[in-house]
């Protein structure tokens, strides 16, 4: 009796530590539930504070309304009247019907003394900007922050970012003109020399199969990738050699380090403003509902995707892209002929005033 | 009276052409869009949600991470890591194949059988709202290491973001290297390496370790975060750009120090926390949040112990992980050298040392060497051709 005791307390001290574990979690699950009826709580309250704040921010202040725009700021010598008169057709023209949606997210701006150092109260909803911006400034606020719900995470991805009404849209294009024709890539040279199917490969919108070989088909343009943008992160550690290597023109070693790189990483021959830029294109020959028609389909290629926006085939799209694009090359420095005269009056001053100078005495 | 006029000319007439070539004309009109806005704070009340939700967060990975200790089962014809997954079911040829790479992974690390096991709990991304509760953490590692409860279980959480549960579910980016997936696991491991490696350490070593955090023995392979090229000191950027140096004064002055090569700081920076008596929590359970490599005590820390490791072979490292000397001493005798001198010239293998105090760049003080001479010239010559009447 005594021994089968004994057997049971030694079995009983060796199995404490599972119980032990039993117990912590039990409490564990406990608090985990307890902290689970807490959040769902206090995600409530923050609801409802959001919400609180949101009314807030209105109360005392003025709705300017323009177009689908509405404004909710305070009286200030900010010119935000002027600034959305000026920023609505171009929100507009780039949302079309979508723009419509705008009356119901609102722009919160807080309009400060950029002189006072009076301590303001925190803010939780909006912008908070100097009441002296200039109209081009406010009017640049505006088109930057549009309230537009962000788009589905396919377009953001491809987009990088959000599309925005362009602030200067010659410069833009004028911008895609110097990819085309700087870019280290055959793709970007292709478009830029009229084949479409290379713009397609550019832009990412055709086959992203071996996007490497596509992109930068020579030695030479995969040896400017690693180097103009990898210079620095490859060389540490295991990957020095191969980056020497690829320096000194072994072309293996400048495929093998891009080949490492994740496929989003490697350097787009068109950037993401030519991305952004071929979307506003495709919004414009659309017409009023061609941004519904963009975010319509999120599981659609983005290529087919552009196509419905656009309301044409995605070549014909492209092909208008690029020779708007042609048509935007910016202007070379021309130097005006009394120019030449007047550099070369100033060098005989100057040659004039050195040659003729004699010592001087204080 | 006539020179000292003309010296004041010459200094106003300077003191105009400064103004201008650095003043704009009245009203002229500013260069381009002028932006001071400022982006709206959370409420307090959304901050204390999301401070609640952190705590839910910890706690929901403490509770799995104990009870999958319990039900975890091991395979016998395996020799890596048992793989437990959580979140939407894998199919068996992706099982298949995970527990491939882990095995191989395993025995690349030159690990066997042991005698701690490391089970490595990989959290597949959930959709939105799929489950009560806030949105799991996708950058939250933590470790459950071995206690008197369960002496030879280490439990590793590995959470899958979007990028990696898409690896796992079979459908990786074009680009994936067969390797990405190893090193991920070997990256995942952490502390769990150790103990299966070398069992577990010392009270000393271990309260070392415990106080902070573990961060010198994340990685017990040769790669670092997740490659050569990932370490923790390339994360700071390049010494040419404002943020480096900003990254690097918010790290501990001894950080610093050893960054800068000097052994105090070595020996500082790889001793902190050797000092105190740390209380070891049961179950021990190490988290490391986003951005840990911002708060480590050495850089790149993740690698030290594994690199001494190396140096020093398996039976004197082996000898320092059980020691029940001080950390410094065990240290010490398994590195037959001072801890701060071994030290500094390991961190040397990853980094020049850094300058630290107040230095001209070259170019200014060669300019400045040059702006002497030519005052010292000008005065030279003016005093020779002086006349006195």
């Amino acid at each position: 009796m005594c021994r089968r005791f004994g057997l049971l307390l030694i079995l009983g001290v060796l199995a404490s530590p599972l119980f032990g574990q039993d117990t912590l979690i039990s409490r564990l699950r406990i608090r985990a539930d307890s902290l689970l009826r807490t959040w769902q709580q206090a995600v409530a309250i923050a609801n409802l504070a959001d919400s609180l704040e949101r009314e807030r921010a209105t109360i005392g202040r003025d709705t300017i309304a323009v177009g689908a725009l509405r404004i909710i700021t305070n009286a200030s010598p900010l010119p935000v009247r002027q600034a959305a008169a000026l920023a609505w057709p171009a929100i507009d023209s780039l949302y079309g019907s979508a723009a419509a949606d705008l009356a119901e997210r609102p722009y919160f701006i807080r309009a400060v003394d950029p002189d006072s150092n009076a301590r303001r109260a925190v803010l939780h909803v909006g912008l908070e900007v100097p009441w002296d911006l200039d109209l081009r400034s406010t009017t640049t606020l505006l088109l930057t922050t549009v309230p537009i719900a962000p788009p589905d995470r396919a377009l953001a991805t491809w987009l990088t970012g959000v599309l925005r009404p362009s602030i200067h849209p010659r410069e833009d294009l004028g911008g895609v003109y110097l990819e085309f024709v700087t870019a280290p890539s055959q793709a970007a040279r292709g478009c830029f020399m009229g084949d479409i199917a290379s713009c397609i490969d550019a832009l990412g919108l055709g086959d992203t199969n071996h996007q490497l070989e596509r992109w930068y088909p020579s030695a030479p343009e995969r040896r400017a990738v690693v180097t103009g943008s990898f210079a620095d992160f490859f060389d540490h550690g295991g990957s020095a050699p191969a980056l020497r290597e690829c320096v000194a023109g072994r072309d293996a070693s400048c495929t093998a380090l891009l080949r490492s790189l994740p496929a989003d990483v490697l350097p787009k021959p068109l950037s993401d403003a030519a991305r952004v830029s071929l979307v506003r294109d495709a919004l414009r020959l659309g017409g009023q509902d061609a941004y519904r028609r963009l975010l319509r389909d999120p599981e659609a290629a983005i290529a087919d995707r552009l196509a419905e926006a656009a309301g044409v085939s995605v070549d014909s799209l492209v092909a208008g892209w690029r020779n708007a694009a042609l048509a935007a090359r910016p202007a070379p420095v021309e130097l005006p002929w009394w120019a030449i005269g007047v550099a070369l009056g100033w060098v005989t001053v100057f040659a004039g005033c050195g040659l003729s100078s004699s010592r001087w005495r204080l | 009276m006539a020179p000292l006029r003309v010296w004041i000319a010459v200094a106003v007439g300077g003191c105009a052409l400064i103004a201008l070539a650095y003043l704009p004309p009245r009203g002229a009109a500013p260069r381009g869009p002028r932006f001071a806005t400022y982006s709206p704070e959370p409420t307090a009340a959304r901050r204390r949600a999301q401070a609640v939700a952190k705590e839910w967060r910890e706690t929901d990975a403490s509770l799995r991470l104990l009870e999958d200790r319990q039900h975890v089962k091991w395979d016998s014809s395996r020799v890596g890591p048992a793989i437990i997954f959580r979140g939407p079911t894998l199919p068996p040829t992706a099982v298949r194949t995970v527990e491939a790479v882990a095995d191989s992974m395993w025995r690349a690390l030159g690990l066997g059988e042991t005698k701690v096991r490391a089970a490595l709990v990989i959290a597949l991304e959930r959709a939105p709202g799929s489950a009560p509760g806030p949105i799991p953490d996708q950058n939250g590692v933590a470790f459950l290491t071995p206690d008197s409860t369960d002496r030879t279980t280490c439990m590793a959480f590995l959470p899958a973001n979007h990028f990696w549960t898409a690896v796992l579910l079979g459908h990786p980016p074009r680009h994936f290297e067969p390797d990405w997936l190893a090193r991920w696991f070997q990256s995942g491991l952490g502390p769990c390496a150790y103990y299966a490696a070398y069992g577990t350490p010392s009270r000393s070593v271990r309260s070392w370790l415990a106080a902070r955090n573990w961060d010198v023995a994340l990685y017990l392979g040769t790669h670092g975060i997740a490659g050569e090229r990932f370490l923790s000191v390339n994360l700071l950027g390049d010494p040419r750009y404002s943020w480096y140096w900003d990254g690097i004064y918010s790290l501990s002055p001894s950080t610093v120090a050893c960054l800068a090569g000097r052994l105090d700081g070595c020996r500082s920076a790889v001793l902190y926390g050797a000092d105190d008596d740390a209380r070891i929590a049961v179950p021990e359970i190490v988290r490391l949040e986003q951005g840990w490599w911002r708060k480590q005590h050495l850089l790149p820390g993740e690698r030290f112990l594994g690199d001494v490791a190396r140096d020093v072979g398996r039976d004197r490292f082996q000898s320092f992980w059980t020691s029940s000397l001080p950390v410094d001493t065990a240290l010490a005798a398994a590195l037959r050298q001072p801890v701060g001198e071994w030290t500094k010239q390991w961190e040397r293998r990853f980094i020049q040392p850094i300058r630290l105090g107040a230095a001209a760049p070259l170019g200014a003080t060669l300019l400045a060497l040059l702006l002497a001479a030519v005052a010292v010239s000008a005065v030279a010559l003016a005093a020779s051709r002086r006349q006195v009447r």
